[in-house]
């Protein structure tokens, strides 16, 4: 964890407060699944009008800087607020991570909290499947952006995605390939192609030297 | 010797399982250029030793990186004060030093391309008479606007065979080219706008008006079905791959451009290269080929009003390929935009060994 603690200065007057986002707090969350689990990326970005009003929710004791509990706790308010599941079946969600910029950067509406959270999904057989999430952290005054990642997994690959209009789910079907042959056994097929290659050659030869030996043999 | 039936059937076998996934990867990596980029290049790696013989020893430690520093992603849309550029500042600049910069920029880009970013910067000097960067001189705030607030810095020797790079931009525009031998690629880059719309000289600017109007110009190209699979039924407020989110590939989503006429095709082409052709015209020539080979595998996503003047956010996805148009938080007088190649991001692929 890094950079939790943060000194508060409030910034009275912000004239140019409309050139970044204001009386919102986006949320934009990049889900990444591989086979035994599902990553969360989530950033926190809060509006310019709202920057007090979202560090009051984290400096929770008002000392003017949010110490590492109260990053962690605030995490964990967050990640109560989300649902994730595959195939119907709920997933605890593990925090991972928080980092927060500074109070300043927080109050001009671009900095951002990074929090990341991981869950050990059930190991899931070849086929179809479904993954869906929901963020209904602060909805009164946020904004939210949610998106899958192409998965790292070449034996996953993403298909129809679903969503509300404000972004607060997610609900994408994948497909999981079966187990096709991995770089080893292709490695493994490759030694036993070249060993192949080397006795048909080696045979090639014997056959070669013992008609030589016929030939040498035999009456003229 | 001869070769019998039995030897060739391992012989092929040999050669498919070790040979033909290294030819695949060859294929990918194979980047091919015009002849005419290498005369580019010197133009630029000529323009680059221009500006670097305008500076003091000292100004030139300031302004050079390695090729491979932290410094390549040090990007940002943000403004002086809160987001820390390295390099040299304009406003630190002498005019001759100002004007030579300028010069490097303009031989790195296209004549359009160099009027975008211009017209950006005048806009962003609009912001800040307008008062956008009034606490500029106020103890403790220390967020800038205006033309005196862009950075240039160069990581890497420019050269015509080594891999180099230039890095231009302030608030709201990030352009990084990466040159190497005679190819050049300007991913990532973020041309962004605010105000979308200034007078300048009496006359009317609006650095991403045509991204607006093709946009719209091919959303309303569209027939009802096309239009069913292109309009996102959720709303998007924001950059999705915005600073920061290099690497990242999202699943893309709206219709793909095998589903477009061959008009239709032409209108997604030309609002392309709004973005590729920013870069010198023998680069984007180049590029754009490449992504008119991946068009059929290339997704064009809508969200919001389809009516021109109305809020809309698009986003275009392919292979090599990434250009997102956002206004933020529905303000249609503050756009920002990124420009990614997810295989190819700072010459990635060109500089692979």
């Amino acid at each position: 964890m890094r950079r939790l603690l943060i000194p508060f200065i409030l910034l009275t007057t912000l004239p140019f407060a409309s050139a970044h986002r204001t009386d919102e707090y986006l949320q934009a969350t990049r889900l990444s699944i591989d086979l035994e689990r599902v990553d969360l990326e989530i950033d926190l970005t809060t509006g310019v009008a709202m920057a007090s009003e979202v560090f009051s929710w984290i400096d929770t004791n008002r000392d003017r800087q949010i110490s590492r509990g109260e990053g962690q706790a605030y995490a964990q308010e967050v990640i109560h607020s989300l649902a994730l599941s595959v195939d119907g079946k709920p997933l605890p969600i593990r925090f991972v991570d928080i980092s927060f910029p500074q109070f300043r950067e927080m109050s001009l509406g671009i900095g951002a909290i990074r929090l990341r959270a991981t869950a050990t999904a059930p190991a899931v057989d070849s086929g179809h499947h479904q993954v869906s999430f929901l963020n209904l952290h602060r909805p009164r005054s946020s904004v939210y952006l949610v998106n899958a990642l192409v998965p790292a997994n070449p034996r996953i690959q993403l298909a129809d995605q679903r969503r509300d209009f404000g972004q607060h789910g997610l609900t994408l079907d994948y497909t999981v390939a079966g187990d096709g042959p991995s770089a080893g056994r292709l490695a493994l097929l490759a030694g036993m192609a070249l060993a192949g290659c080397w006795f048909l050659a080696r045979q090639r030869h014997l056959d070669h030297s013992r008609v030589a030996r016929c030939e040498a043999g035999s009456p003229k | 010797m001869p070769v019998n039936r039995r030897e060739r059937t391992a012989l092929s076998a040999v050669f498919a399982v070790l040979v033909f996934p290294v030819a695949l990867g060859s294929q990918q990596r194979a980047g091919s250029a015009p002849a005419a980029q290498g005369a580019v290049t010197a133009r630029v790696v000529e323009a680059a030793s221009a500006f670097l013989g305008t500076l003091s020893a000292a100004e030139r430690t300031r302004c050079t990186f390695d090729f491979t520093s932290s410094q390549r992603t040090g990007w940002s849309n943000l403004p002086t004060g809160i987001f820390q550029r390295n390099g040299l500042r304009f406003g630190d600049l002498t005019t001759r030093q100002r004007e030579s910069a300028l010069k490097l920029v303009a031989a790195a880009l296209s004549r359009e391309g160099y009027s975008k970013v211009t017209d950006i910067m005048n806009g962003d000097e609009e912001l800040r008479k307008a008062g956008g960067g009034q606490t500029g001189g106020r103890t403790g705030s220390g967020i800038r606007f205006g033309l005196d607030e862009y950075y240039i810095a160069l990581l890497g020797t420019p050269s015509a065979t080594t891999a180099w790079m230039l890095q231009f931009g302030g608030h709201h525009l990030a352009i990084n080219v990466t040159v190497v031998g005679p190819n050049s690629v300007m991913t990532p880059s973020l041309p962004a706008t605010q105000p979308a719309k200034y007078t300048l000289n009496g006359q009317i600017i609006r650095p991403l008006g045509h991204e607006n109007d093709k946009g719209f110009g091919l959303i309303n190209a569209m027939n009802a079905a096309q239009l069913k699979r292109a309009v996102l039924n959720y709303e998007v407020k924001d950059l999705v791959l915005g600073p920061g989110a290099d690497g990242k590939v999202i699943q893309p989503e709206g219709i793909v451009a095998s589903n477009l006429d061959t008009g239709q095709q032409a209108l997604l082409l030309d609002l392309i290269h709004e973005w590729v052709g920013i870069l010198n015209d023998e680069a984007a020539t180049a590029k754009m080929a490449e992504i008119k080979t991946n068009l059929p595998r290339t997704y064009f996503a809508w969200s919001g009003a389809t009516k021109n003047g109305g809020i809309a956010y698009y986003r275009i996805q392919g292979p090599t390929l990434v250009i997102e148009y956002a206004p933020q938080s529905g303000d249609l007088n503050h756009i920002h935009t990124i420009y990614r190649d997810p295989t190819n991001d700072y010459g990635a692929k060109l500089t692979k060994h």
